[in-house]
């Protein structure tokens, strides 16, 4: 007996039925995909915006700073550490924080000062590639500075300004000097974005008058796949009598968001997909009651319960197979279209931020193999999920009842 | 005296007590009136319609010590312009007080800045007062009752001690402050600083009593913060003059930049 060919010509039957059951599973699909695809994107841009532009995955300090960020709370010998780091196949980059008042004209604003080398941040964070106008920091530019969007706004400055920084020199005495903006960063963070205040780290050891030590240390693996934990108990090896912290650790905030974001996934999948079930089983089971007679005749001429079982099996997998197919095509195509073109919510919500860290105002979807092998692998599950009960109810039919069923 | 603290700002303990005095006291007490009176008698003592100071700050703080030379002016109770002579590195930089606004003017980068809020309770000049010290010490009178919670003998001298309460509605970060004077020549001693737990936060000492601008005060301020009992912060007045003739221009942000 030919399963397929059988199933085939069954399916083709009724074929009515057959087209609205597949185009209510596709439909499903090709949602259930655009949907991963969405999620996919925000987590990204969420876990990007926390990670690549400011955290990095590991951060050392020394003990007591997190808690209280003191510009003598130093870690001593970043050279060295950092040169360990690297050794251990890591990048690494060496930050420095303080305090100032920034002004520019007769508008003056709090500032966290951030000194860091252009070059060893550049392959820890991506925030240099993130400038509303203007260019990043060069090492070649002493008094090149780079501030957040509402810092520049606060003090109404653009690109080419002059900005005075005051503050709090480690040796007691007055720290001041003339900065001039090079550019301005796009939303990254709140802190960021109010505070920030870029500067080379030479220019804040001057400023400052900080000869030596660092207060952060910003670590990323080089291989992004690699286990987190593991990063994170070699490195705090290596850094050993500071604090080494994981990005989840630092962020926890974040961390929960996106693992709760696979969760909801799945309780969208299985929401959505328990009334296509429904859909697959009512069709099915329609199409079992009707060719009650058939089976009956099937099964006085020998075939038995399983090969009846494996047929309306078979004729769910023609239709779900197909269902996928469209899925795929049609939900790669959509969530291709809004990978390119983001979604512009800048409308709705200005500035949207989670534990801190903005958002992008538009929203872009991400197709990653599971956003579209998830909907499509559940679709299945589901649907052969739905047609136990019409194929085991085929299975069990007594032929002789059947012959005379009407 | 009191004009040169108020001056300061910085120098607030004595000089806002003193004006604190002018303040009404807890109206059950039957002392209250006594207590304002005395108070604004120290108060007119101290206090100069104009004046000019030499003083000079030591800091020393767990990661450093430092000197400076300043010269300070004052004219009534909102203006002060306080204009830093040594180190080398800071000369120049001048702060003026005028009512609620702190400009500072910075010589190295030719600018001057108006302070906001969140910078109030910043150290000044690296010392142990904040700006906010600068800023309210000549609002005492407003945000505090003050009534006298001592009088009498100890350590074998008369003494006055005043208490002054923050009012129900003053944004004040203190709890608390005490000031004890010597109870003839309203000569003050110290000043307690609590927190608003009632913790000690601050002390003031009062030393060094000399002729100072045409009568007996006390040279020296000794500012010890309750919870870094090794670090202070210490002003030597080494002249004083008071009533002398100041002009408005004197206070104004292009002063600021006047060498």
């Amino acid at each position: 007996m030919n399963l397929l060919s059988l199933a085939l010509r069954n399916v083709m039957r009724n074929w009515h039925r057959t087209l609205v059951t597949t185009l209510a599973m596709a439909f499903a699909g090709i949602i259930m995909i655009l949907f991963a695809a969405l999620m996919e994107g925000l987590m990204q841009a969420s876990e990007r915006n926390a990670v690549a532009m400011n955290l990095g995955d590991i951060q050392i300090h020394a003990p007591g700073y997190r808690d209280d960020p003191d510009l003598y709370t130093r870690i001593e010998q970043p050279a060295a550490l950092l040169e360990s780091l690297r050794a251990a196949g890591f990048r690494a980059s060496a930050r420095l924080y303080g305090f100032g008042l920034a002004a520019s004209g007769s508008t003056s604003a709090g500032v966290q000062l951030r000194g860091i080398d252009p070059r060893a941040e550049a392959g820890v964070t991506q925030v240099h590639r993130h400038l509303l106008q203007g260019r990043w920091l060069d090492s070649g530019d002493r008094d090149g500075v780079v501030v957040g969007r509402k810092l520049a706004r606060t003090l109404g400055v653009v690109t080419g300004d002059e900005v005075v920084i005051v503050s709090q020199a480690s040796d007691g005495s007055i720290a001041d000097a003339l900065f001039r903006v090079r550019g301005v960063l796009k939303s990254v963070g709140e802190g960021v974005d109010r505070a920030g205040f870029y500067l080379l780290d030479t220019a804040f050891r001057d400023l400052m008058v900080l000869p030596q030590g660092a207060h952060e240390i910003a670590v990323l693996r080089a291989d992004r796949d690699t286990d987190l934990d593991a990063a994170t108990a070699e490195v705090a090896a290596l850094a050993t009598g500071y604090e080494t912290l994981d990005w989840r650790a630092l962020q926890p905030v974040i961390a929960r968001i996106l693992e709760l974001a696979d969760a909801q996934l799945v309780f969208m999948l299985l929401v959505v997909y328990v009334a296509v079930g429904m859909v697959v089983l009512n069709a099915m089971l329609m199409s079992v009651f009707e060719r009650i007679h058939e089976f009956g005749v099937m099964k006085a001429i020998g075939v038995t319960p399983w090969q009846i079982t494996a047929l309306v099996f078979m004729e769910t997998l023609v239709q779900v197979s197909v269902a996928c197919l469209l899925a795929l095509g049609l939900g790669w195509w959509s969530a291709r279209y809004f990978q390119l073109n983001g979604i512009d919510l800048s409308g709705i919500a200005s500035a949207a931020s989670i534990g801190g860290v903005a958002l992008d105002p538009v929203w872009y979807a991400r197709i990653t193999p599971d956003a579209l092998l998830l909907p499509v692998g559940f679709l299945l599950l589901i649907a052969l999920l739905a047609v136990i009960y019409p194929a085991v109810k085929a299975a069990v039919i007594r032929p002789v009842a059947a012959l005379h069923y009407r | 005296m009191r004009s040169a603290l108020h001056r300061f700002g910085v120098l607030c303990a004595l000089g806002s007590c003193l004006c604190g005095g002018a303040a009404v006291a807890q109206p059950e007490d039957g002392q209250a009136e006594r207590a304002t009176q005395i108070l604004r008698e120290v108060d007119d003592l101290w206090r100069g319609s104009s004046s000019h100071a030499r003083v000079a700050m030591q800091v020393k703080t767990e990661h450093y010590t430092r000197n400076m030379k300043m010269e300070a002016w004052s004219k009534g109770k909102e203006e002060t312009l306080v204009r830093i002579v040594a180190p080398l590195k800071e000369k120049g930089t001048a702060t003026l007080k005028s009512g609620n606004n702190i400009f500072t003017y910075l010589p190295r980068t030719d600018r001057t800045i108006r302070l906001t809020s969140g910078m109030m309770l910043g150290s000044w000049m690296g010392s142990h007062f904040t700006n906010d010290d600068l800023v309210k010490e000549s609002r005492r009178e407003e945000d505090y009752d003050a009534y006298i919670s001592f009088e009498g003998e100890r350590d074998g001298r008369q003494l006055l001690e005043f208490t002054l309460l923050p009012k129900a509605d003053a944004a004040v970060v203190w709890g608390k402050l005490t000031l004890t004077v010597l109870a003839g020549s309203y000569i003050p001693l110290e000043e307690i600083y609590y927190d608003e737990d009632m913790q000690v936060a601050r002390t003031i000492t009062f030393s060094d009593v000399k002729p100072l601008g045409g009568r007996e005060r006390p040279a020296v301020l000794h500012v010890v913060p309750a919870d870094k009992p090794d670090e202070y912060t210490e002003l030597v007045y080494e002249s004083l003059q008071l009533d002398i003739q100041l002009s408005d221009a004197m206070f104004s942000l292009s002063s600021l930049r006047r060498r």
